[in-house]
């Protein structure tokens, strides 16, 4: 029972920049742009989350600069693909590499460090306790006391799912991604429609850096993301880009996230091989889709 | 893009360029150690060059170069009786197929499920590195050292040294070589002509009769293969040994060449020595001007971007649309 709690725990903790990062591509593939450059946002939300945090010495800030600075470098990505008609693919992992090779150059040109920076003076982001289900024996233990980020994380869903099925906007999204030129010809804004749903996801790409960086630890580390935003595409591809299911998909890479975390505590297994497994159920669990579209295919 | 970035942090970036190339091409041993930098780029590039010219967009050939790495040290440690001129190629060759089936296996699950290649092959880059630190860290441990990496190979599986003291080795004549003839192969040869149709216009490969799952798993393979093929490079060639983690993201420069050289194979070996001359003497202008090496990487990520405008017709991006779903 123990231990279950604590996987369970674990799952909502590490799906957290999951979830938000699954939101982010979600909102992406909604409008057909799907964002490759997730791996780097969240890099440079990461980033600024502790720099700007420990440079003025409040973490709330430093939250706050991971969504403007993610979205800073969303506006490069949604400048080239958007105006300037770049390959989304290319853009994209060119700006995983620009966030890389730019961040890990401001570590040493600003702190004299590589790889890693630790300021020591940064607090956590606060964990949150919630009054009733708090008191509620199983319930407590596995949803109360999280990151802040955490439960934003699940409302990141909610608001996700609302606005692409229940505002204007939303409307407006899903039609530029169904037919670019046929919402041009109804009059949608594409364009703005196009920035606005990319900068809403930088924003939450951010803060999927940010719970990396100042919610499970005060550092950034060169390669913290370690392919998390790619493992949130594959969430979406999971989840047909549907937020709900999409979520599913996030909480169930999470759990074997957790799962492997918990192998590696004093069961004598070389950690290199619960590391793996991660990686291995995304490809598993891509290629099991792809069987059942195949199949599906085949019998119509 | 460099010398504006170099200037606002407060950096003399024309005394940075000078080091730059200075250390690079200066002499005799500085041009050596360029083309050994340059040597694993070449590889890199020619395998995102090929599978990019089929429209594959493989991102795992950094996994391919750590499964070959480790495989040709793995026989350069294990069959230590053998001659050298029978052990080299062997690993070489064990090196190739490992670091090949490495991306193949992607290969077949997007040519015949179109399972998405691109988070497919960086899950599996994951993989290919925790894999081979674990290898070296528990059944291949050797005790005593600090550091996660293999036996030394056999002395006579090391690839001869050819302008010493710089260890730049017959790989670089190896990996000049496999341009030749992969620029021969793609102009010349029916696979070529294959990969370069499914590239430019898959559906009209399909409907004349081509095999197309087949060539995308072809493609795979040998875009595999040059990734196993640079990691044997820097096993047998310079650490003489395998040691976990060594690769800096060779793969990723190789994308970048590739995408400079409109994948050309011959162009991916000129953008490659390019680019070995920006990687060698990085690490001069940094001891020296402290600008640090990290400025490459962001030269590459722009020549990307610019790449991507370029690459903004045909073969790319028509792949989006169907395989996300």
């Amino acid at each position: 029972m123990e231990a279950l709690t604590n996987v369970l725990f674990g799952t909502l903790r590490v799906s957290t920049p999951l979830l938000l990062a699954g939101m982010a591509v979600l909102l992406s593939q909604q409008i057909n742009m799907l964002n490759i450059a997730i791996e780097g946002l969240m890099l440079a939300g990461a980033f600024s989350a502790v720099v700007v945090g420990a440079f003025l010495g409040n973490v709330w800030l430093g939250l706050l600069a991971s969504m403007l600075f993610a979205m800073l470098f969303t506006l490069i990505f949604a400048l080239f693909v958007i105006d300037l008609k770049a390959n989304l693919i290319v853009a994209g992992l060119a700006l995983n590499i620009l966030a890389g090779g730019l961040l890990a150059y401001l570590l040493v040109v600003w702190f004299n460090t590589r790889g890693v920076y630790s300021p020591g003076t940064l607090d956590k982001l606060p964990l949150i306790t919630i009054p009733i289900i708090d008191q509620i024996p199983f319930l407590g233990a596995v949803f109360s006391g999280h990151g802040v980020l955490t439960y934003v994380s699940w409302l990141s869903v909610i608001f996700t799912s609302l606005l692409l099925y229940r505002t204007p906007l939303g409307t407006h999204m899903r039609a530029v991604g169904e037919h670019k030129e046929a919402a041009e010809t109804a009059g949608i804004p594409v364009r703005r429609v196009q920035y606005t749903a990319l900068l809403i996801g930088g924003a939450m790409a951010g803060l999927a850096g940010a719970q990396l960086a100042i919610g499970d630890l005060t550092l950034f580390s060169e390669n913290m993301t370690n392919g998390r935003g790619f493992i949130a595409m594959a969430a979406v591809f999971f989840g047909a880009a549907r937020p709900g299911l999409t979520a599913l998909g996030c909480l169930l890479f999470g759990l074997f996230d957790a799962l492997q975390i918990r192998l590696q505590i004093g069961t004598g297994i070389p950690p290199q091989l619960p590391q793996m497994l991660p990686y291995l159920i995304v490809v598993g669990t891509l290629t099991m889709i792809a069987v059942r579209r195949k199949l599906k295919g085949t019998s119509i | 893009m460099g010398a504006i970035m170099m200037t606002l942090s407060g950096k003399n970036a024309m005394e940075a360029y000078r080091v730059l190339f200075g250390s690079a091409l200066g002499s005799k041993t500085a041009i050596a150690n360029t083309l050994l930098a340059s040597t694993p780029l070449i590889f890199a590039g020619l395998g995102a060059a090929i599978a990019f010219r089929a429209g594959v967009f493989n991102v795992g050939v950094e996994g391919s170069i750590y499964i070959g790495a480790f495989t040709s040290a793995w026989v350069g440690f294990t069959f230590v009786n053998l001659p050298g001129y029978f052990l080299v190629p062997l690993a070489l060759l064990a090196a190739a197929i490992t670091g090949g089936l490495w991306c193949y296996f992607p290969g077949v699950l997007k040519a015949r499920l179109d399972v998405d290649e691109i988070v497919s092959t960086i899950m599996l880059n994951y993989v290919a590195v925790l894999f081979t630190s674990y290898l070296v860290n528990y059944p291949f441990r050797l005790p005593g050292l600090a550091n996660a990496m293999s036996a030394e190979v056999a002395p006579q599986a090391r690839l001869a040294r050819l302008s010493p003291p710089s260890q730049m080795n017959i790989s670089f004549l190896i990996a000049v070589a496999a341009a030749i003839i992969l620029a021969f192969v793609v102009k010349h040869m029916r696979l070529g002509f294959e990969l370069r149709t499914v590239g430019d216009n898959p559906l009209f490969a399909r409907w004349s009769g081509m095999p197309v799952p087949k060539v995308i798993e072809s493609v795979m393979f040998i875009s595999g293969l040059f990734g196993g093929l640079a990691g044997a490079g820097q096993a047998l060639g310079v650490n003489y040994r395998f040691i976990a983690g060594f690769s800096p993201g060779y793969a990723f420069t190789g994308i970048a060449i590739a995408l400079l050289a409109r994948n050309s194979p011959i162009g991916t070996l000129i953008a490659a020595l390019l680019f070995g001359i920006l990687r060698s003497g990085s690490s001069t202008m940094e001891i020296f001007t402290d600008v640090p090496r990290d400025l490459i990487t962001v030269l590459e990520a722009t020549v990307i971007f610019f790449a991507a405008l370029e690459f903004s017709f045909g073969w790319l991006k028509r792949r989006r649309r169907g395989s996300a779903h």
